[in-house]
């Protein structure tokens, strides 16, 4: 991935990961793992976990300690109401950038 | 990672035992995790946005520790926790945690500052200024918060 698509996520990676949070409750790799499904393959998982981090300290997810096989128990990380609230605020401001930059795209000046 | 630093930020005897077991758990990882974690460790403490306030300041190694412990049990490597910039990704960690920061002071006063200096302006400038007055309390608080959070992504290189 680029320099430009990193800057670029940095913006979003929040609504990205709350919006895979609104699927089903997961941890933090399994996170990791479905981005790099969806082709960004170079995102850190430490990036992911801090961002985690940032979201369950302002109250938009729930977090459950899981035991796990091996190592410590796992966080499982759950949207809750705030988070839904947070993140139909970032689909509706999703929508305007999108509406937006694809007029500038195409060169189309109407409003 | 001296003594003389947890005393700085922790009151209570809990959190001086809470401390040392998290250092347990640190100085308990096999290489090569821990070296990048006494690495991360430092730079969290020095010079990462530091976290003032002992509670948060105990959260974040806790769960500092669980990443690196988390890694070890799965054999993730390093570079895939810390990513290509080590240095971003350690500021994006001190910068999730809501408690207090070494900078928040200084944040505080800049933004202070500037309103001060702003209304100095609308004083001075009131016939000038008089169309616009109706909205400036509310762009001012705007900006204010705007000013906050923008601080807030800044400041994490600064140091």
């Amino acid at each position: 991935m680029g320099k430009q698509m990193t800057e670029m996520l940095k913006g979003v990676l929040e609504g990205i990961v709350l919006a895979a949070l609104s699927r089903r409750p997961a941890y933090g790799y399994e996170i990791t793992s479905w981005l790099r499904d969806l082709g960004f393959t170079d995102i850190a998982e430490g990036t992911i976990y801090a961002l985690l981090i940032r979201v369950e300290q302002r109250g938009l997810v729930d977090v459950q300690k899981v035991a796990s096989e091996k190592g410590p128990p796992r966080k499982v990380y759950s949207l809750n109401a705030l988070g839904r609230t947070n993140l139909d605020e970032f689909w509706g401001t999703w929508s305007f950038l999108v509406e937006r930059l694809e007029q500038l795209h195409e060169g189309g000046t109407e409003r | 990672m001296t003594p003389k630093w947890i005393e700085l930020v922790t009151g209570s005897l809990e959190q001086k035992k809470q401390y040392r077991q998290y250092k347990a758990r640190i100085d308990a990882l096999p290489e090569p995790y821990g070296t990048a974690a006494k690495a991360l460790q430092r730079y969290l403490m020095y010079a990462g946005g530091i976290v003032l306030d002992g509670e948060t300041a105990l959260k974040m190694f806790g769960d500092v520790a669980d990443l690196w412990e988390r890694a070890v049990a799965d054999g993730t490597p390093i570079r895939v926790i810390v990513g290509d910039d080590p240095v971003e990704f350690a500021d994006a960690l001190a910068q999730a945690y809501t408690g207090k920061h070494w900078i928040d002071k200084e944040r505080a006063r800049l933004t202070d500052a500037i309103t001060r200096a702003e209304e100095q302006d609308a004083g001075g400038g009131a016939a000038a200024g008089s169309g616009a007055a109706d909205d400036d309390p509310r762009r001012r608080g705007g900006e204010a918060r705007a000013g906050d959070d923008t601080g807030a992504g800044d400041g994490s290189g600064a140091p």
